[in-house]
């Protein structure tokens, strides 16, 4: 079946002239009881198209796109149908088998250079290990296939972006992450196990507001939705800074809400929108409903066990100064604290240092501009 | 005769491939295979970790039935290390189960398998005005009343409620045309829809359920509220060895449980009630009905009809350890029930016991087809799994062709008991009730007369005994939203609980005597978790030694269900499945594709494990899976 970009493509192809499709809007402006002044702006839906996307699943559990499923603003249904053209997932598509991996190639032919490449799930390396066959094939050879067509690629969860759960020691399969089979290209990252709904279904809502990618940190990951630590932006930060701690889950530390940092919390180290968006809009976050951050967003995070021990007896955090605050457990609440606030900032400045740098030179650039101009 | 293959299998979890081999002519399918196409490697992963984390990551076996795998995790470490958890955390825990019960019923039956039995091509021909007339006939008709039990009720009107208006159907009507005609059809594109069994169905009842298609995917994020206040999030909500993690109190501003939140929990139960009764029964048992009347989905019944296995499901009360799981479930499908199809007098219960489960002799395991090494059946407890790929029928491991039905064909096992294999599910659930009551075996809890009750209902309405609806493609997708209807009826009765419970001043969330490994003593501990999830039996079974993981093994329902075949007990719960189905286009296996969805295939679940170094899976006399690398 022949397919087209819009209506005005249609026309083009149909070898009908652009008077014709102006002739038609103005129907379609009159039909839909709108304006004549509303013309252009018909004359632009009518040649615009929704961005095609392409979802492959690799090693994974589905849980990210379940996760998208939940999400609440955008919700879901009109992401699927009035954000994107979803032409290709496991989970959703209505369609199976030959027909399916047919419409695939045909999808990746005729938008080639045009569609989005959604990936959930790491990849076993080698073609020949039958770890990971979809289609009769090794899921490692269709996602380089589709990467190598698509105009941007987004690694939804920490699967996809750091090799995740099945990555973890001793990596039975050698799972890697998308970035490491697709080299090439830039990779719009999106961790967590699984990441925030409306994180997911924001990133798209961002390319279908502005039309082009959120901006990203070092890590390929959107600055709006991993620009902080959940422990900068958790509401019960305050317990930590007073060292107010839940010792055990039933103790009365645990039921008056405090910090839950001696329990294991990975919120110090964690960059992720659960503190401040929370699941469900605002409705909870693992940490409000009593269970410390694990660190999902983290790489590697599933090797940073046991999650119950607090982070500075973690072996590997690689922490530095922030050992020091194991002394807060035993009572050295000040100098704890002080090397917490110090390393805090180190790693926020190290964080931020180029992206200061530049946004001063920008600022300074825009002054000179206006300055110019008077 | 025509092989035909399915690969990717969609609107599952997972990877799995099916070949068929049909009579063109007579449209009979004389051969099936079902292959799970990929695996991980969880439970190798979680071995020499603390005990207490194992949940987390186990968890991420699937992430669709997600919490299951969480909760048979942390009660197989508690059943090793003798934890007997607070009243509330197992309240809060069976809130969890049912919820996702409801809520992944829901999903599948909406999102993963209507588009079986329902195109939106169809639903362009339908009159909304008929349409919503027609709503109003399904209400009527399709509706099981189901009591809840006394408690607290808060919800003053039914808040999801089918819009039964023109302008509704009107309105989603022309968003299909908007689709259709701008050829981005989406996750419609490329389906069978020219397939006559989409005829069927009256093009009404197209539009009615791609309208609940769009609806439910918006309002399925409401229900699963629960887990996002016990859990933190979902997917993959929080719990903890010996309880659980949300703390309770009435007296902190901060607390993760306080009345607030006990309210929000209970308008999403609610919620989940008016969605199955009003959308989801309603909806499947009129698509079933129709199809019944016209001979259509009514075979396909396979395995069901001749073997089904469960553990028993919602336990009343905490519970000591695994002996004590089914005599305190209020589900009682503990046991094994053969020959259902041949009606209730030929009906054989053998029931399963917490002894049977230790008992090797009860369950083998066959890797004859399967990939890894050793065709012998193997007892689990000599059980091996070293991996050996060898690729499809002419041994080409990069591109298949055929896969080795003779030989070697999936990632998946085959589990067996007392040498046979078994179906689980939904389905075997209220067969073995449905058995066990009728045959004066038990006398019925509450929860288990509403199972009889909403049978009885069923056969009715078609007109059908049970053994001849219930073992069939529709029985198995009317067993799941009856399954739904029971666990949201079951998540209002352990909310009542949970509320009565802290009002006697109970907030004890956790048990944490024993949280601190140093209160564990050196030595090697063994325990098993059981759990019905929403696909069936499920069991995890844990080996502690010197406070770490010795070893890890998950026996997950896909995995009873999807297996290859055995040489002596036959084709498992899929491939008997598709064998029994008429197929009348080979070259569109529309029935085939949705025979295996009334499973609701989950194959990251069946499919997870992976042991590289010969004989590590060392085993338990706990365990009559032993060292068989599950999957």
């Amino acid at each position: 079946m022949e397919r087209y970009d819009s209506i005005w493509d249609m026309y083009k192809k149909k070898g009908i002239s652009r008077r014709s499709f102006i002739k038609t809007c103005t129907a379609m402006t009159a039909l839909l009881g709108l304006a004549p002044t509303m013309l252009p702006d018909v004359v632009k839906a009518a040649e615009k198209r929704l961005p095609v996307v392409i979802w492959l699943h690799g090693h994974e559990c589905t849980g990210c796109s379940e996760a998208f499923l939940r999400s609440g603003a955008p919700l879901t249904s009109d992401v699927i149908l009035n954000m994107i053209a979803l032409e290709y997932d496991d989970t959703l598509s209505a369609a199976s088998g030959e027909p399916f991996e047919n419409h695939l190639q045909e999808i990746m032919k005729i938008y080639k250079g045009q569609y989005i490449l959604a990936v959930e799930g790491a990849a076993p390396p080698d073609p020949k290990g039958g770890f990971c066959m979809v289609g009769g094939r090794p899921f490692v050879e269709e996602v380089k296939e589709a990467a190598a067509g698509a105009a941007a690629i987004i690694a939804y969860g920490t699967c996809a972006t750091w090799g995740g759960i099945q990555a973890a020691r001793p990596n039975p399969t050698q799972a890697v992450s998308l970035n490491e089979i697709v080299g090439n290209k830039p990779i719009v990252n999106v961790p967590g196990c699984p990441p925030i709904p409306e994180v997911m279904t924001g990133v798209i809502a961002h390319y279908a507001m502005f039309g082009n990618l959120p901006p990203l940190d070092n890590k390929n990951c959107p600055k709006q939705f991993f620009g902080n630590r959940i422990h900068d932006t958790c509401y019960r930060r305050p317990f930590f800074d007073a060292g107010m701690y839940a010792n055990d889950f039933n103790d009365a530390g645990a039921r008056a809400g405090w910090c839950l940092y001696k329990l294991g919390c990975r919120g110090p180290e964690t960059y992720a929108s659960c503190g401040n968006m929370r699941w469900w809009n605002g409705l909870s976050y693992p940490i409000q409903s009593g269970h410390g951050c694990i660190g999902c967003t983290s790489k590697n995070f599933w090797d940073n066990d046991p999650f119950y021990t607090r982070l500075p007896e973690v072996a590997g955090l690689g922490l530095g100064n922030i050992d020091k605050i194991g002394a807060v457990a035993t009572g050295a609440l000040a100098v704890g604290i002080t090397a917490h606030l110090a390393t805090s900032a180190v790693q926020k400045r190290k964080r931020d240092q180029k992206e200061l740098e530049d946004k001063k030179k920008t600022a300074e650039e825009l002054d000179r501009i206006s300055r110019r101009k008077d | 005769m025509k092989r035909v293959v399915v690969d990717p299998v969609t609107r599952i979890e997972g990877h799995l491939r099916l070949e068929v081999e049909v009579d063109e002519a007579s449209g009979k399918v004389n051969d099936a295979l079902s292959s799970g196409t990929a695996w991980r490697g969880i439970e190798t992963i979680v071995k020499n970790r603390d005990p207490r984390d194992v949940w987390a990551y186990v968890q991420r076996i699937c992430g669709v039935c997600t919490s299951v795998h969480a909760l048979a995790a942390v009660r197989a470490v508690e059943d090793a290390l003798s934890i007997k958890i607070p009243k509330n955390a197992h309240y809060v825990r069976n809130i969890m189960a049912g919820t996702i019960t409801a809520h992944d019923h829901i999903v599948h039956f909406y999102h993963l398998h209507a588009l079986d039995w329902v195109s939106p091509i169809e639903a362009l021909k339908a009159d909304p005005k008929a349409t919503a007339a027609m709503q109003d006939t399904v209400l009527n008709t399709y509706s099981i009343p189901v009591k809840n039990p006394e408690g607290y009720d808060f919800s003053a009107y039914p808040k999801a409620f089918p819009k039964a208006t023109t302008a509704y159907y009107k309105d989603i009507q022309d968003k299909i045309k908007q689709l259709v005609d701008s050829n981005q059809l989406g996750i419609f594109a490329a389906n069978w829809w020219d397939h006559p069994a989409y005829q069927i169905l009256p093009p009404e009842v197209h539009l009615m359920a791609v309208s609940h298609y769009l609806n439910m995917l918006d309002k399925q994020r409401e229900i699963v509220i629960p887990h996002v206040i016990f859990g933190g999030k979902n997917p993959h909500p929080h719990y903890v060895v010996g309880g659980m993690s949300c703390a309770i109190s009435m007296n902190d501003m901060n607390a993760p449980v306080n009345s607030q939140r006990l309210a929000a929990v209970e308008t999403a139960i609610s919620l989940a009630a008016d969605v199955v009764n009003s959308f989801y029964v309603p909806d499947a048992l009129a698509i079933a009905h129709i199809h019944a009347q016209k001979g259509s989905a009514i075979d396909g019944g396979g395995l069901a009809g001749i073997r089904v296995l469960g553990f028993g499901s919602y336990p009343d009360e905490p519970f000591a350890g695994h002996e004590d799981f089914a005599s305190a479930a209020l589900v009682r499908c503990n046991g094994v029930v053969e020959d259902f199809a041949q009606g209730l007098n030929s009906a054989k219960y053998t029931e399963l016991t917490g002894k049977d489960l230790e008992d090797s002799a009860v369950i083998t395991e066959n890797a004859k087809h399967s990939w890894y090494e050793n065709n012998d059946a193997l007892h689990p407890w000599d059980g091996e799994t070293d991996p050996n790929y060898t690729g499809d029928k002419n041994g080409n491991k990069e591109k298949w062709e055929y896969l080795d039905k003779d030989n070697k064909y999936s990632w998946i096992k085959t589990p067996k008991w007392r040498g046979r294999v078994c179906e689980v599910g939904p389905l075997a659930r209220y067969i073995i009730v449905y058995t066990k009551v009728k045959k004066g075996i038990i006398t019925p809890t509450w929860a288990e007369e509403i199972m009889i009750g909403q049978i009885d209902h069923v056969s009715k309405l078609l007109n059908l005994p049970p053994e001849k609806w219930l073992p069939s493609t529709a029985g198995r997708t009317v067993a799941r939203a009856l399954d739904a209807q029971l666990a949201a009826t079951m998540e209002k009765y352990f909310f009542d609980k949970l509320v009565k419970n802290i009002g006697t001043g109970d907030t004890n969330i956790a048990n944490t005597l024993k949280w601190e490994p140093s209160s564990w003593t050196n030595g090697e501990f063994k325990g098993v978790g059981l759990y019905e999830a929403p696909r069936g039996a499920l069991s995890h079974w844990i080996v502690i030694k010197d406070k770490k993981v010795k070893n890890y093994q998950a026996v997950v329902p896909t995995t009873w269900n999807a297996c290859p075949h055995d040489d002596q007990s036959g084709n498992g719960a899929y491939e008997l499945s598709m064998i029994d189905t008429h197929v009348a286009i080979p070259d569109k296996p529309l029935e085939i594709v949705r025979a295996v969805r009334s499973f609701d295939p989950c194959l990251a679940c069946a499919a997870h494990v992976y042991d590289s170094k010969k004989k590590t899976l060392s085993m338990v006399n706990t365990d009559p899976y032993i060292g068989s690398g599950k999957v």
